[in-house]
């Protein structure tokens, strides 16, 4: 298609798409005006009903939890795919050296950046789990505090390199901490169920507003999806960074 | 504050274009985190803090590490062959 073609091909476009465009634009509430009517009723039913301070997670994990659940399996199915995918070939085999692009330099490791690296490391680590506990108090919650918490791993690999990276990560407790997050977030919901309420009825004790135990059943869900989220990021990770390794053996000794 | 939410909109919409134009892979990650880094502060001025922070842990680490691996992986094996 030549670029004539594409202008007068752009024209019609332009005025379906454009036309519709402005017609949404100029029903729009105005630019600043933060209270929808969803907005409203969740900002007054969250402390009231729940103690809970932070409504998104209330939203996330008590109003609409089984949307939630829905999710969370996503997640946990496209980790365990990608994981899959990238082990047949390569094979569960640890007997691996790092890789390393023919032709480019390499520069030993300075102490200092090392210790710099773990130093960040474990600060970013505590930081994610307190996001993660802090989830129905302040902005956070059990996602973004684990995927916080995981990539706290990368500061490992490059401050320590492979080896290190190989020796303190392990593949089978990260995907058994995926397995047990995702487990205990359908016990909350299934248990519940069990004894005739339903599904994630939030049954535990509230809790003080602003408190960091506030939200009842919502705490252990926040708890179980940071578990189930550091799992599953650390997991896919750690496969990826398997892909440039090569195999101690003939063919890698050819390359160094 | 308004004057704030124009200043990271324009922002966003340059490091946005700064993706598009950049033709290396490699510099096409880095500015990828620039853009996410970004939207993250957009989405903070816009009082939305929550995906704020999975922006910045998601699309400015993970997404642009994964991207990195492959390259690696991509260079490494054509070394190889």
């Amino acid at each position: 298609m030549t670029t004539r073609w594409r202008l007068i091909v752009l024209v019609p476009v332009l005025l379906v798409l454009g036309t519709a465009a402005t017609e949404i634009i100029l029903t729009l509430p105005s630019f600043g005006h933060p209270l929808t009517r969803y907005g409203m009723t969740v900002n007054t039913l969250a402390p009231a009903l729940r103690n809970v301070s932070n409504a998104v997670t209330s939203v996330m994990y008590d109003f609409r939890g089984i949307d939630t659940l829905g999710e969370e399996s996503m997640l946990i199915c496209a980790v365990t795919a990608a994981v899959m995918l990238l082990r047949g070939r390569r094979g569960e085999d640890g007997n691996e050296q790092a890789g390393r692009v023919s032709g480019r330099a390499w520069a030993e490791r300075s102490d200092a950046m090392v210790l710099m690296c773990r130093l960040f490391a474990t600060m970013l680590f505590l930081f994610g789990v307190y996001v993660v506990l802090h989830g129905t108090v302040t902005p956070g919650g059990g996602f973004q505090g684990g995927v916080i918490a995981a990539s706290s791993f990368t500061l490992l690999y490059l401050g320590g390199g492979y080896m290190v990276w190989r020796r303190m990560l392990h593949s089978p407790v990260l995907v058994a901490l995926e397995g047990v997050g995702g487990l205990a977030y359908v016990l909350c919901a299934a248990v519940p169920l069990a004894f005739g309420y339903s599904a994630l009825q939030n049954v535990l004790p509230l809790g003080n507003w602003k408190d960091l135990y506030s939200g009842g059943l919502m705490v252990i869900i926040n708890i179980a999806v940071g578990i189930a989220v550091i799992g599953s990021f650390a997991a896919l990770l750690l496969e990826f960074m398997e892909e440039t390794r090569v195999p101690k053996g003939p063919v890698a000794e050819e390359d160094t | 504050m308004s004057w704030l939410i124009g200043a990271a909109l324009v922002m966003s919409a340059l490091s946005g274009w700064l993706v598009v134009i950049s033709r290396d892979p490699k510099r096409q990650v880095f500015a990828l985190c620039a853009n996410s880094l970004v939207l993250a502060l957009l989405f903070f001025i816009l009082q939305a803090p929550d995906v704020a922070f999975s922006e910045i842990a998601v699309d400015t680490v993970v997404v642009p590490l994964l991207f990195l691996i492959a390259l690696a992986a991509i260079a490494i094996n054509e070394g190889r062959r």
